[in-house]
């Protein structure tokens, strides 16, 4: 970034103190109708990108768990069922929105049990060093205005030997995927978006914040300059999205 | 990459197989009860070509399937798409089984454990699978599961007469089962007759007690 004080807003530049506010209109639009336009915009396939992060979480009885951006509670509710009784389940979103609709869904269907709610900002968290044996940030980083500053914060809740899971849009590695993706994001998301959340730009926002976001590599080379060690990642989807992981030493 | 196919795809064909098989599971009435002996077990088969890991999670009366297991496992079966194919047809699975390229880690006890209560169960699958796919390829698809579980039924029996054979025979690891019980049956003749020898000389000790006074 060539200015301190500017950071983008999908294609725009923003100033750093205003990108915050942005986002959480946006989410504060769409927070309602978030589970359906997630069903409808990926046409279900981002259940099978949380189920495989849960499974690569490694997360048993008795752990501790924080997930961050974790919006209307699809991996918290999978984590609680892995953790157990004995285990803890903290869902923290910067967006009041977005945890409210998170949480009433959560009681609506019986299924709150052990899941606390944290209304908490990825770069500031408000919790103790060494607090949780998996860290999990699903479709929210590129949301963060400054990303690194929110890798070192999650560094320093994890526990030693815990894991850091990052699941977010990226980029496709077949360029006949790219062109069919970027058709797909810029004309038909925000169409949809327009009918079913009515607001179609937040949906372009969506769109354009995915092009800004770090590629897989670069993102992993974030994780490592954060303090992670054995980073890896997994395309899922032809790159559409991709999944890191990073442990903390 | 550790995973080669596409990751989505493993696991779409994973969540699918995973529904339908706690379907099936929940029409079963005695499943709960069966299988919460193996609550917290991890089952582990890995198919060398194509390379695709299914790590088997029982749980409260389900079966949770994933592709990726980092931590105990319970039992581990390696073998190829071929192996596991040429077991499946075998006449005599328990042979193949023992002669074949499978090779199996770990405890086998829970596993066989497992397969016998999946046997046992006698799982509708008509049900989940007609909702699922329709009514002739889930018919189809129930009939292939059911004999297959009849097969797995028939090859539990015969690989406990196989392994006893071969324990028996080939390894000489334990003496057949007559053997075992005309070994006893001399054991216990053999106590009986050192009973009555000791309540003889008793007898005698008495008598020749009996002179001297």
């Amino acid at each position: 970034m060539s200015d301190k004080h500017t950071t983008h807003f999908g294609y725009r530049e923003v100033d750093t103190d205003e990108k915050a506010g942005l986002v959480a209109g946006v989410f504060d639009s769409v927070a309602a109708r978030y589970d359906l336009m997630n069903d409808l915009m990926s046409g279900g396939v981002h259940r099978l990108w949380k189920r495989f992060t849960i499974e690569l979480s490694a997360v048993r009885k008795g752990h501790a768990v924080l997930d961050i951006a974790g919006g209307t509670g699809d991996l918290a509710v999978q984590f609680a069922d892995l953790v157990g009784p004995e285990g803890r389940v903290v869902l923290a979103d910067i967006n009041e929105s977005m945890l409210r609709v998170g949480r009433d869904k959560l009681i609506d269907t019986g299924r709150l049990g052990p899941i606390e709610f944290v209304q908490a900002d990825a770069q500031h968290l408000p919790f103790p060093d060494d607090s949780f044996d998996c860290i999990s940030i699903a479709f929210g980083l590129r949301n963060v205005t400054d990303k690194d500053l929110a890798l070192r914060s999650m560094l320093r809740v994890l526990k030693p030997g815990g894991r850091l899971l990052v699941l977010e849009f990226s980029k496709p590695r077949s360029p006949l995927l790219s062109r069919l993706y970027d058709a797909y994001s810029f004309n038909v998301l925000p169409g949809i978006g327009r009918i079913v959340a009515n607001d179609g730009e937040s949906y372009r926002y969506l769109a354009e914040s995915i092009r800004m976001h770090p590629d897989q590599d670069t993102l992993r080379e974030m994780l490592e300059d954060a303090g992670f060690i054995q980073c890896e990642y997994y395309d899922l989807t032809g790159g559409i999205v991709a999944l890191h992981r990073g442990i903390k030493p | 990459m550790p995973v080669t196919v596409d990751p989505t795809l493993q696991t779409a064909a994973l969540a699918a197989l995973e529904a339908t098989l706690n379907r099936a599971l929940t029409l079963a009435p005695r499943a709960g009860a069966e299988l919460a002996p193996f609550d917290g077990q991890v089952f582990a088969l890995h198919c060398r070509a194509p390379q695709i890991d299914v790590f088997l999670h029982p749980r409260d009366g389900h079966i949770r399937l994933t592709g990726i297991h980092e931590g105990p496992v319970t039992t581990s079966i390696h073998g190829s798409a071929a192996d596991f194919s040429a077991l499946a047809n075998a006449s005599d699975p328990a042979a193949a089984l023992i002669n074949g390229n499978i090779e199996l880690e770990g405890d086998s006890a829970p596993l066989i454990d497992l397969q016998k209560v999946l046997a046992s169960l006698e799982i509708d699958w008509e049900a989940p699978l007609v909702a699922s796919l329709g009514d002739v390829a889930g018919h189809q698809l129930a009939q292939s599961l059911r004999q297959a579980f009849a097969w797995s039924r028939q090859a539990g029996s015969s690989l406990r007469r196989q392994l006893a054979e071969y324990i028996h025979e080939e390894a000489r690891l334990s003496p057949p089962g007559l053997e075992v019980e005309d070994f006893f049956s001399e054991v216990r003749e053999l106590g009986q007759r050192v009973d009555r020898l000791q309540s003889r000389s008793q007898r005698l000790r008495r008598q020749l007690d009996k002179l001297r006074n």
